[in-house]
């Protein structure tokens, strides 16, 4: 990771970090004004249909050459491009490290199993550290995530974008993701974060589907294809979540006939409740074929005994 | 029978310090009973109060409706057609108001909390501003879509006052997040446990949040005129509502939200309606009741086991004391039922008066530590409903204390009573002792 790219890091662990960007968005906005101001001073003498045009060019110039370094398909490419690096063509298990920092309270950390097979779309986490926990799981089947504790020994039917183990990840932050499928993409430029260039992309979601964040943002490398930040927004506009994927591994899949890639590190920060923030780290991935029954309820519960 | 009560009062009066003892003794049991008792009322009182404002009408029809078998929601829809059928069904209808139910994060700059949320349409809740007692702003500015009332302890918990802005956090029924800005329009007085988790916000900024649209509601709040009614009307509420064509849940004395947990494990779709009464959605906490008056009964038991002991030891040693008296009064015709009622009129003088002063000095208590408002620790607020210890005098209650610790007294007298009445008149004259 760049130092850049982790000082990047830590100002957006500064709550003002955010506010500081939009001051600085807003003194661009400030400039375009101005701008627009010298512009009107010397063009006084021009009609009004002049001055019009003369204001359009100069808002949708940018817009226009972005547009022409990124169209829509080649976003959509990226976004599958995302998609398939993600995708495992077979079994999936990763040892995960969860560490959660709420203000005013101890810090959380967990460690946990999590289990993928991809093409049926099954997904199960097994928390296996510290001892209060070990044993508690979550398995999804169909579009359902259920959650076992081992203390009670009942499952309950959890929303599916229930936050895991208590931290500000959800079940998206370990599964496969269909983004091409969910959203909309459209360009907002090209970036520097950190010593990284990347293409800054605003997705919104496609109608008629359902997903925790109906707009996100990524900032995806350009050299490499893989997304470094994400924004979740709620359905209101407002900003929700900032995540950071800083680090990303890659490991061949005989099964994909291809590279799984994966991000070793997810920081992930709380943009209503200031303050609170997960680290998540996948320690170790191994896509060896997992056993058949692995992804029901009693194999989960035999685990937790 | 007046002789005998004079003789009873007399002999009371004649055996000072034992009658003092045995009479504090009794006082002391009442006190406590007493004590108990207004603790007991007053809880019921505080939960009945913040329940019927924050959580709960007299009745309520609410109900949930699942999109998918996995999620449920606590909703009505179109709602109005249901409160037309209540209002035409039941008799005693005082008024019917819609609340929106939902739950969501509370965050302000300061910190952040899980709370329950009760839509409100101010122009159809004429109770709320009479029984909200404000600390700061008005409730009336409720009225206004985007603002929040929010409780004494939630602001401190906040770090907020009046005018501060904060933010709902909230993942809708679909699973979508979404957020909603707001104003604190006001901060009223904690009424027990409940408030401190709840908050009003308008229907209309709820529905915002929860992307509901507004024929849809959380639950009809039925408040009657009578309260007796409740099980009655309930019935007759849920006849009729089945033979509308409405799908309604069984009955279960249990909280909305507790229902819902099974309700999402059940594998239909669609609507279904719940009638419940003001006890039920409040269940989850009544048991503080149960153990207050659990606690009461044990202990006056003890107490009423050793008292017991001490008045049948304490006339033991009265008709020891007056064999010879007895033997007179048998030997000039005194029959042996008086005499066994004469020993009974001492026990039940003797429990009158020490019942009459213990329920006195119960009541002070209870006036004095209501005046005072003994503040409670937070982890005892939970039996206590409210911050502060509530006691609230039910003159039944209190006479019915003084009558049972009374009647303990007399019936137990009745073994030395009638030792006393069955001595044979000879014997009883020539004891010597």
């Amino acid at each position: 990771m760049s130092d850049n790219f982790q000082g990047e890091i830590m100002k957006s662990q500064n709550p003002f970090y955010h506010r500081v960007n939009g001051v600085t968005q807003s003194k661009a906005k400030d400039l375009i004004g101005f701008v627009f101001l010298k512009n009107r001073t010397l063009f006084t003498l021009c009609n009004s249909v002049f001055q019009i045009l003369f204001i359009s060019v100069l808002t949708l110039t940018p817009a226009g050459l972005f547009a022409q370094t990124l169209g829509h398909d080649k976003m959509v490419d990226i976004l599958k491009g995302i998609d398939l690096r993600i995708r495992s063509g077979g079994d999936y298990k990763a040892l995960v490290y969860l560490e959660q920092h709420q203000k005013d309270k101890p810090d959380i950390a967990q460690e946990a199993l999590v289990y993928r097979r991809d093409i049926d779309q099954k997904l199960m986490i097994l928390f296996t550290k510290p001892k209060t926990d070990a044993g508690k799981g979550y398995l999804r089947v169909d579009r359902n995530l259920w959650y076992y504790d081992p203390s009670v020994g009942k499952w309950e039917r959890r929303t599916d974008r229930e936050r895991i183990g208590g931290t500000d990840s959800d079940r998206e932050d370990f599964d496969q993701s269909n983004l091409a499928e969910q959203y909309d993409p459209q360009f907002v430029g090209e970036e520097k974060l950190g010593s990284f260039t990347v293409w800054h992309l605003k997705l919104t979601v496609k109608s008629g589907i359902d997903v925790a964040y109906p707009l996100v943002e990524f900032w995806v490398d350009e050299a490499t294809g893989n997304y470094l930040k994400r924004q979740d927004f709620a359905l209101s506009g407002r900003l929700m979540r900032t995540s950071y994927d800083p680090k990303w591994d890659k490991l061949y899949s005989d099964a994909k006939k291809d590279y799984l890639w994966f991000p070793h590190e997810i920081h992930i920060y709380d943009e209503i409740d200031k303050g609170n923030s997960t680290l998540v780290i996948i320690q170790s991935v191994d896509l060896s074929t997992l056993p058949e029954n692995m992804f029901t309820k009693a194999w989960l519960e035999t685990k937790s005994r | 029978m007046t002789q005998l009560f004079l003789i009873a009062f007399r002999n009371l009066l004649s055996h000072g310090r034992r009658t003092l003892f045995l009479g504090g003794a009794i006082a002391g049991v009442t006190t406590l009973l007493v004590f108990l008792g207004c603790l007991s009322s007053g809880v019921k009182q505080t939960m009945l109060e913040s329940a019927l404002t924050v959580a709960t009408g007299d009745m309520n029809v609410g109900g949930y409706y699942k999109v998918t078998a996995g999620q449920s929601a606590p909703l009505v829809t179109d709602y109005k057609k249901i409160q037309d059928i209540v209002e035409k069904t039941l008799p005693d209808i005082d008024f019917v108001t819609a609340r929106g139910r939902g739950w969501a994060r509370l965050v302000s700059d300061q910190n952040s909390m899980q709370v329950g949320i009760a839509g409100v349409d101010m122009a159809h809740e004429p109770r709320l501003p009479k029984v909200l007692k404000m600390k700061e702003g008005k409730v009336a500015d409720l009225a206004k879509p985007g603002n929040v009332l929010i409780f004494e302890s939630q602001a401190k918990k906040l770090k907020v006052k009046t005018g501060d802005s904060m933010v709902f956090s909230v993942l809708t029924d679909r699973g979508v997040n979404n957020t909603v800005d707001v104003r604190v329009c006001g901060v009223a007085e904690d009424m027990g446990l409940l408030t401190s988790w709840n908050v009003f916000l308008p229907q209309e900024t709820l529905n915002k949040l929860d992307q509901t649209n507004d024929t849809t509601t959380g639950a009809l709040l039925i408040y009657l005129k009578n309260r007796g009614r409740i099980p009655k009307d309930m019935d007759l509420l849920r006849k009729t509502l089945t033979g509308a064509g409405y799908d309604v849940v069984d009955r279960s004395s249990k909280a909305f939200w507790i229902k819902m947990q099974e309700v999402s494990k059940e594998e239909w779709t669609g609507q279904k309606l719940d009638i419940t009464s003001w006890d039920d959605e409040i269940s989850y906490v009544t048991w503080t009741l149960s153990a207050i008056d659990g606690l009461s009964f044990l202990l006056t038991s003890v107490l009423l086991v050793i008292i017991a002991v001490g008045i049948m030891n304490s006339l033991w040693i009265a008709i020891r004391e007056r064999t010879r008296e007895i033997g007179t009064l048998r030997a000039i015709g005194m029959r042996r039922r008086l005499v066994m009622l004469m020993f009974i009129m001492e026990a039940f003088c003797l429990g009158v008066m020490g019942t009459a002063l213990g329920a006195v000095l119960g009541s002070l208590l209870a006036v004095i530590l209501n005046a005072v408002q003994v503040p409670v620790p937070t982890g005892a607020q939970f039996f206590t409903m409210s911050s502060t210890l509530k006691f609230a005098l039910e003159p039944a209650r209190i006479l019915g204390s003084m009558a049972v610790i009374t009647l303990c007294c007399t019936v137990v007298s009745m073994i030395p009573s009638l030792k006393a009445a069955r001595m044979k008149p000879v014997t009883a004259i020539s004891h010597v002792g």
